[in-house]
């Protein structure tokens, strides 16, 4: 076989190789798409979102769990986004390039990798314990909040790195001061991306467990949370709760409940999407 | 004009009637000599054009009389540079209300991802000028005077990406004309753009030479001929030489200018 | 207008401002010496400084333009061919100017008798003729008025090939003429060279206008113009 063949040969066998691994995650999503679908579908209905846990399948709603999760998801944001932001502000535009810089680039870029238990372990003995918040929805939220703020503080370093220098160049060379250039030009650039970074850190805050479980959310939470200081539970702990159960009801109200966290982490990488490609076309 | 220490009443006198001056400047970027020694005096409502191979400090001498080279690492800088015979690097100066008075025009057109109204009224957006009839008073005569009104007027709050790379030039012009600077730097305005836009820009360069003093780097000689009243030839971070444009193109003193203005340069 | 074009126009400024010198100073030195006006002749003799101050400035200044704008085509053509014809013109004056200094220096009169006999006044106005007309074509760009100044120059030449004649039989048959005929030689062969000069004009219009080089060739009939 001559060279020509050969390398069409290599050419078609990658592109099949390279179809067949797209197609196996594609095929095991659906399958369990498929799986939680036929398990949950039916039993979702008004009552199922309203209903407080019981000890009884038919009656238990996930209301409280994910009130908790909604009050958590905005706590969360209040708390990362403007530190987030503002740290990576800093660190881009006005920290100086050196060796000292460099480091603590990696070393953040290490604190998005370091597994959430963790952060549960420094949330129970900072937030619960020292600063005496008990196991509250704020302890909650100032936990996971340190968590994705690395993911924050990077991925709108990244942003605002996108933004081109002949931007500043130009803005700077009409007289702007370093402030009105960030304020003027470079956010509402980066806008996009920023934005982006920051609805997929919250999605993966919205599924967080264990640092949750470890500063003490409830399993059983018979009640919403009211205020910050209040205990709470969350849709994923609620799940894990449920699918301990042996009454085969439960499993299909996890079933359901694990749609509906689909379902929510969904529409916020569908939104984190549309932005990016708003953004992007801007730019261009 | 208050007279500066050790400076005789020639000199003095010599700084009233040029715009822009430069005393024995050198320049570093940490231990490299970027500028060696240079001395300058340009006049008023004239065009002048830094010519000489790539490297040899053209630019960097240029954006010293808007200090943008203040935001490169390792600069520093010995001499003086006078506008109006204000030394712009004393301590008091603003530098904000220095980029006010000299604006400066890029190599690759440089629009805001904003639209064509947006981007003219910046300069005067950040300065907290909010009337509406004034800046767009302003936007409307800047853009008449780059000869980009009639093209853009139905169109103010289109994206200025949009516009092709000769309009967009001509937008970046019309952004520093919208604060009226005495001033205009050019680095290299036509080098990205096709034969047509950039005629057209030159023609607009000898327009705004009647209100305005320009200085231009260029790396087209023919550009240099066809624009500038004086040309200065850069060579390794120094001025060969400094004449009137007709005498360095027709008969140069020296022998380095002449080769390479001929071409014959290696 | 371009820079280039306004620098270009101002060139052919200086080009008419040249012509209309020469065509004066032409004018008055007919005058002077018809009339015998040393004052006229002084004029004359003044203004040749003008004539090659104004010369050097062209030089000057077409040099200049190909310098600062490597002009190409048209505007390449145009400058090529103002230089030729400044230096033509200059020519032109320098010939008056020869006259004036005739009257000066020889001051004789002239019976009206013998300028008959030669046609002198008639070459004289011919040649005024000629320059008005090739003035034109070059204020116009109008190769048909550069062509027809070739006619004309046919009768100088006829004039001054008689002249010849005349003047041997006329000295022959009174001697004592030779003087005066002497003079009014040495002037039509300067009318002649004046003539010359201005169908060389001529070819460097419609070199500028039309890019075809008429040097040295026989300009038996008028040629249509090829392009306008």
């Amino acid at each position: 076989m001559n060279n020509i063949k050969k390398n069409r040969l290599k050419d078609q066998a990658f592109k099949v190789w390279g179809i067949a691994c797209t197609l196996l995650g594609l095929v095991l999503l659906l399958i369990f798409l498929g799986n939680i679908f036929t398990d949950g579908i039916q039993r979702i209905n008004w009552s199922f979102l309203m209903n407080l846990p019981s000890r009884s399948p038919e009656k238990a709603g996930i209301y409280t769990a994910l009130m908790g999760s909604l009050w958590v998801l905005s706590l969360t944001t209040i708390f990362a986004l403007p530190v987030g932001i503002a740290a990576a502000i800093y660190l881009e535009e006005y920290g100086k390039k050196n060796k000292l810089a460099s480091i603590l680039e990696v070393n953040i870029s290490n604190l998005a990798g370091v597994p959430s238990i963790i952060y549960g372990l420094l949330g129970l003995e900072v937030f619960v314990r020292m600063m005496e918040m008990g196991s509250s929805v704020l302890a909650g939220s100032l936990t996971l909040g340190l968590l994705i703020l690395p993911i924050v503080i990077v991925s709108t370093r990244e942003a605002i790195k996108a933004v081109p220098k002949s931007i500043r160049d130009a803005s700077y060379a009409m007289g702007a001061s370093k402030w009105q250039t960030i304020y003027f030009q470079v956010l509402p650039a980066s806008f996009g991306g920023i934005l982006t970074g920051v609805i997929l850190a919250l999605s993966r805050a919205v599924g967080e467990t264990a640092p949750l479980i470890v500063i003490g959310a409830l399993a059983y939470v018979p009640f919403a949370p009211l205020s910050p200081m209040d205990q709470f539970s969350v849709l994923p702990i609620q799940i894990f709760n449920w699918i301990t159960r042996p009454q085969p009801g439960f499993v299909e109200n996890a079933a359901a409940a694990i749609i509906i966290l689909l379902l929510i982490t969904f529409v916020m990488n569908g939104i984190a999407v549309y932005f990016r490609n708003k953004w992007q076309k801007k730019l261009k | 004009m208050a007279r500066e220490k050790n400076e005789s009443v020639i000199e003095s006198s010599l700084k009233r009637k040029y715009k822009l001056q430069a005393k024995g400047v050198n320049v570093f970027y940490d231990d490299f000599q970027a500028i060696k020694g240079i001395s300058m005096n340009i006049k008023p409502n004239s065009v002048t054009a830094f010519i000489g191979p790539s490297g040899c400090g053209k630019s960097t001498f240029l954006r010293l009389f808007n200090r943008m080279n203040d935001y490169v690492d390792g600069f520093r800088m010995e001499g003086k540079i006078f506008i109006d015979n204000h030394n712009i690097n004393k301590k008091k100066v603003n530098v904000e209300q220095l980029r006010k008075q000299v604006g400066m025009v890029f190599q690759k057109p440089n629009p805001f991802p904003k639209s064509i109204f947006e981007n003219v009224a910046y300069g005067l957006k950040i300065q907290g000028i909010k009337d509406k009839t004034f800046l767009q008073e302003r936007v409307e005569s800047a853009l008449k005077q780059v000869v980009l009104w009639e093209e853009v007027k139905d169109n103010l709050n289109k994206s200025a990406l949009a516009l092709s790379g000769g309009q967009q030039q001509r937008l970046c012009i019309a952004r520093t004309l919208a604060v009226e600077p005495s001033v205009i730097l050019m680095d290299e305005p036509t080098s990205a753009l096709d034969p047509l836009s950039t005629a057209k820009i030159e023609e607009l360069i000898h327009e705004l030479k009647d209100k305005y003093t320009i200085v231009i780097v260029t790396h087209n000689m023919q550009q240099a001929g066809r624009i500038s009243d004086y040309t200065a030839f850069f060579y390794l971070g120094e001025i060969i030489e400094f004449d009137k444009t007709n005498k360095i193109f027709t008969n140069p003193e020296k022998k380095q200018t002449e080769n390479y203005i001929t071409g014959r340069f290696g | 207008m371009t820079n280039l074009d306004q620098y270009r126009e101002s060139l052919k400024q200086s080009g008419l401002e040249m012509f209309e010198l020469c065509e004066k100073q032409m004018l008055k030195s007919k005058e002077a010496f018809l009339n015998h006006d040393s004052d006229l002749a002084e004029e004359v003799i003044h203004t040749e400084n003008r004539v090659n101050a104004l010369d050097l400035k062209i030089e000057r200044d077409c040099e200049r333009f190909i310098a600062l704008y490597t002009p190409v085509a048209g505007d390449l053509r145009f400058v090529l061919a103002l230089r030729k014809i400044n230096f033509d013109l200059e020519r032109v004056g320098d010939h008056a100017y020869g006259v004036a200094k005739y009257i000066i220096e020889i001051n004789i009169p002239i019976d009206p008798k013998l300028l008959e006999n030669l046609r002198f006044i008639e070459m004289y106005d011919s040649a005024l003729s000629m320059l008005d007309d090739i003035k034109e074509s070059y204020i116009d760009d109008d190769t048909k008025k550069a062509r027809k100044v070739y006619k004309k120059d046919k009768v100088l030449n006829k004039i001054n090939i008689n002249a010849f004649k005349v003047i041997s039989e006329e000295v022959k048959k009174d001697p004592n003429l030779i003087d005066q005929y002497l003079l009014l030689f040495s002037i039509i062969k300067k009318i002649e060279r004046i003539g010359d000069l201005i169908t060389n004009i001529a070819e460097e219009i419609i070199f500028y206008r039309e890019a075809e080089i008429l040097k040295h060739q026989k300009k038996k009939k008028v040629r249509k113009p090829s392009k306008e």
